[in-house]
């Protein structure tokens, strides 16, 4: 994924500028405050974009330029700076600066800089192209995953006594970022609880993620015939039953399907954890990207909203591809 | 007749169980030859109980320290007593991945091991049952508490010497 460092010595500048940067540019933001802090990031590969004031303590704008240049870094920098005389201008041009922005800077300004210099464009398509999945592969583990959700959706019918109207399963290669949006957006809305289960077979393993919409919880209660006030321990209790029910026979469907067995984990609940947005972040992460299968269940009659996302690692997909070679070879 | 037919299908359902559960367990002999593993060694190791059966264990995972754990085994063996191994000890005998491969913050499993000896009917102990509880969440949540800790009283002593 692109990386952005802003590096100023400033709390408010650096906040100003991350502000700044254009909103539906998914990237990570690193931050720097001083030149030294840079040029640990950047050879750590992390500021493929550098927003870069010039002066500072320690390691000013001008000497990181230079040592940029000297270790030659493929980083591309724009300084922004309150010195706003020519010389400046001409010094960082020199050094290999690509642009020079005036403090305060403003969104307008920066997004027509990095469109200038085809930062935008350029990155939107590597990103296509390397978060693609073949489309056979995705068309043989959507059909693979709508068998699957066939029989889960079967299971919930009989168990519920409901309809279930079965969705359109999504299959994407997703990258870390994705999900960890992913992950904060069920913390900051409040009104959906999620349940997160490990699974694991020879050479495929992953993780089962159940979302259920707070407000299906009187419904889900109604469905299975629970009696008295759905409060939080209630709640719990028919989101593990809602998760076990629909995860097991997901996974017990694909796992059919592939010849294979999975252990389960023990369920953990996401939504009442407070780390959940620090769970990625804390993870000295060691995968980059990851299949996610994503099914929303709907119940007919029910305001029922419940989302179950399968996430596989990518270094399952080589066995995935293998058990599945019968389906794939039809393709050719 | 029927008891019989009873007896066998106790007996499948009790195997079934030993299969799904999800604790690890493993029967070794004297030589620590594996005999046979349950579901959860097949998931996480990826080798089924026909490619394990009669090697070594140590042939198989040479990352085990063959006189440390052999050390272990013994009074097992000799005393018919139990043996217990703790992640706090050595965080794993097997190195298998984390079970949330995604979300969690460790990349392998923690593990605590119970060794406990198998009497057979003359009394003799031939085969020990290894079993291998994942303890990644305790141990996840310990770490997490005491770097809190240390934290907490390096704020505090920060707050007194000012």
């Amino acid at each position: 994924m692109y990386s952005v460092l802003v590096c100023d010595d400033s709390l408010v500048a650096r906040k100003q500028v991350a502000k700044c940067l254009p909103q539906d540019w998914e990237v990570s933001v690193h931050f720097a405050k001083n030149g030294e802090e840079a040029m640990g990031l950047l050879n750590q590969g992390k500021g493929d974009l550098l927003l870069l004031d010039l002066n500072m303590p320690i390691m000013d704008g001008y000497q990181t330029l230079e040592a940029i240049k000297q270790a030659n870094l493929s980083t591309k920098t724009v300084v922004i700076s309150g010195d706003i005389q020519p010389e400046a201008h001409q010094r960082v041009t020199s050094l290999g600066a690509i642009d020079f922005i005036r403090k305060p800077v403003d969104p307008q300004t920066l997004h027509s800089v990095l469109t200038k210099h085809n930062v935008l464009a350029s990155e939107k398509e590597e990103e296509v192209e390397e978060a693609s999945l073949h489309p056979d592969v995705r068309d043989c583990y959507q059909e693979i995953t709508n068998i699957a959700m066939g029989q889960a959706g079967d299971h919930l019918a009989r168990i519920m006594n409901v309809f279930v109207r079965l969705p359109i399963p999504n299959v994407n290669l997703i990258e870390v970022s994705e999900l960890h949006m992913m992950l904060s957006d069920i913390e900051s809305h409040e009104q959906v609880s999620a349940v997160c289960q490990g699974f694991i077979g020879p050479g495929i393993s992953g993780e089962a993620l159940c979302i259920l919409s707070d407000s299906s919880f009187d419904d889900v209660a109604k469905i299975l015939d629970v009696k008295g006030a759905v409060d939080d321990q209630l709640q719990l209790e028919l989101l593990m039953d809602a998760a076990s029910i629909l995860i097991g026979t997901c996974l017990t469907g694909l796992a059919n399907q592939m010849d294979v067995n999975f252990s389960q984990g023990h369920p953990i609940v996401l939504g009442q954890h407070r780390a959940i947005t620090e769970i990625i972040s804390m993870n000295k992460i060691k995968w980059k990207r990851t299949l996610a299968i994503e099914l929303s269940y709907g119940l007919e009659g029910y305001n029922v909203q419940c989302d179950l996302i399968l996430l596989f690692t990518e270094d399952s997909m080589e066995m995935m591809n293998k058990k599945l070679s019968h389906l794939l070879e039809d393709f050719e | 007749m029927s008891q019989s037919l009873e007896e066998l299908q106790e007996f499948h359902w009790m195997m079934d169980m030993l299969q799904s559960v999800d604790v690890g367990i493993v029967v070794l002999d004297r030589n620590c030859n594996i005999q046979i593993w349950n579901g959860f060694m097949e998931s996480h190791s990826g080798l089924l109980p026909s490619d394990v059966r009669d090697k070594s264990l140590f042939e198989l995972f040479p990352h085990i320290d063959q006189n440390w754990f052999k050390q272990k085994t013994k009074p097992v063996f000799e005393l018919k007593s139990r043996a217990f191994l703790t992640w706090e000890q050595r965080p794993y005998l097997f190195k298998f991945a984390n079970y949330r491969p995604i979300t969690g913050s460790e990349s392998f499993m923690y593990q605590n091991i119970t060794l406990s000896p198998l009497v057979s009917a003359t009394g003799k102990v031939d085969f020990i049952s290894m079993m291998i509880y994942d303890m990644t969440d305790v141990a996840v949540g310990k770490k997490q508490l005491e770097s809190l800790q240390v934290l907490m009283s390096e704020a505090q002593e920060r707050s007194q010497r000012s």
